[in-house]
């Protein structure tokens, strides 16, 4: 099994050289035997036509006819991809959960004439996306995700809501702002999108690759020797190690753990330090393997990211304080609805 | 590698998804993509215009996610964090601008401010 799976592995990182070669030839031979092209263009011209009519607009919006049409198509689109994938094979169900989760609510986010409304639709995403992290085992950036999305930036979204919207009337459709009911040109943008669509599957159909098991080959497994802290606690649970011995590090503080060995030395203070054998499941989480890449591997980047925020902060602090009047239109208007309610108490 | 640094790396790791590809992700990352971009060019409202945005973000994230496990490191998990960064400051500044363009005019239509393009 595992043989099995790592020569399919082989086989398509063979192929990926391909990606940039299906530029040049777009129309060749061998495009069926990735994907069902009818199924997957098809589905492309559908889901255009269910998001064009799911888009608010002026006259009669079909938003349900049209986000059941966007659903057929894209559902299309998947089964295109589903039906003829290199050896047969198909994701699991959980793939397919998230994937239309994330897509039917970020459909919702751009089709919800109520902006409240759409913010929470775009929260249902980020579950969804988190979702497939998890499929992809990045489990930290998963929970970061919804920490830091669902958490904060989609609260923030919520407060400008609050801030920013006209005072609400009676009835549902007329409290809403002539420019939340309509958007602008629904046809056009969604025929370039899907046009987008369709040029980025046919680009991609070359790159079909089933993913490799997981840290296979990976040359972060290697890190485990910079963490003996982890390897020491893992040895004092399986009492390979007691009382106060510790890993012998060398002169530059560098922990004498031999990987390709399988050994590390160890002793207790003052003692004669002695090899012991690592246990043979000893693996690199993905929150340490995200740490390091972060850390070790892009120091500078984080410090760039810092000053990034920080800056933004400054930005929205200044932005935020400043004195704004109100233009001409607006004060007319403000004054007409006041002169207007003062008519009413009046009556 | 050895033998030993070999069972190292593939112990007790989540099997593979069955025939999950890095295609399909990237299609869903691309259809995320492209319903962004036309929520972003057709809808009139700034906040939603900038949600849309976030969308695009987010679409990116999975690609990069997708890319990361395909190949086997963690840059693309990094890399999300920083588009992570990126993002929280595109939503702090346009909702700044946001909260300022709503105070002078009263209104969030994004076409209400068509005269800056001069």
């Amino acid at each position: 099994m595992r043989s099995g799976r790592k020569a399919r592995a082989a086989g398509f990182d063979r192929r990926l050289p391909h990606v940039g070669n299906s530029l040049r030839s777009a129309r060749s031979p061998d495009l069926s035997e990735f994907f069902n092209p009818v199924l997957l263009y098809g589905g492309c011209a559908l889901g255009a036509l269910g998001i064009a009519l799911a888009l608010p607009r002026r006259g009669v919006s079909p938003q349900v006819l049209g986000a059941i049409v966007a659903a057929i198509g894209l559902g299309a689109m998947f089964l295109g991809l589903g039906v003829a994938t290199p050896d047969g094979a198909r994701p699991r169900v959980m793939f397919y959960i998230f994937a239309v989760i994330a897509l039917g609510a970020s459909l919702r986010v751009i089709s919800h004439p109520r902006p409240v409304y759409a913010a929470l639709y775009f929260i249902l995403t980020i579950l969804a996306s988190s979702g497939l992290y998890l499929l992809l085992s990045a489990e930290f950036m998963a929970f970061a995700l919804i920490i830091v999305y669902a958490g904060a930036i989609l609260i923030t979204y919520l407060f400008v809501i609050m801030l920013a919207t006209e005072t609400p009337v009676e009835s549902e459709l007329e409290a809403l702002a002539e420019y939340d009911r309509y958007s602008r040109e629904p046809v056009a943008a969604t025929v370039a999108g899907f046009i987008l669509i369709a040029a980025l599957s046919t680009l991609l159909a070359r790159g079909v690759g089933e993913l490799p098991p997981p840290r296979a080959g990976s040359p972060d497994v290697a890190r485990i020797a910079d963490l003996p802290g982890k390897v020491e606690r893992i040895l004092r649970d399986s009492e390979t190690i007691t009382g106060s011995q510790r890993i012998v590090r060398d002169a530059e503080g560098k922990p004498a753990i031999d990987l390709s060995e399988g050994t590390a030395l160890v002793a207790a203070p003052g003692g004669e330090p002695h090899a012991v054998r690592l246990p043979g499941d000893l693996v690199l989480t993905n929150t340490e393997g995200v740490g390091f890449s972060l850390l070790v591997d892009h120091p500078g980047s984080i410090e760039i990211a810092g000053v990034i925020l920080l800056m933004a902060m400054l930005g929205a602090v200044v932005l935020a304080r400043k004195k704004v009047e109100l233009d001409e239109r607006a004060r007319a208007r403000q004054l007409a609805a006041h002169r207007a309610a003062a008519e009413g108490v009046s009556l | 590698m050895t033998d030993l640094a070999l069972a190292i790396a593939q112990a007790d790791f989540p099997l593979p998804m069955p025939g999950a590809t890095l295609y399909h992700y990237l299609l869903v990352s691309a259809l995320m993509f492209a319903i962004g971009v036309i929520g972003f060019v057709s809808r009139r409202n700034l906040i939603i215009m900038f949600l849309c945005t976030e969308l695009m973000f987010q679409a990116a994230g999975i690609a990069l996610i997708a890319f990361s496990r395909f190949h086997l490191n963690h840059t693309g998990e990094a890399f999300v964090i920083f588009v992570l960064t990126v993002a929280a400051a595109e939503a702090a500044l346009a909702l700044a601008l946001v909260v300022l363009l709503f105070r002078r005019k009263e209104t969030l239509d994004a076409s209400s401010w068509a005269e800056l393009k001069g």
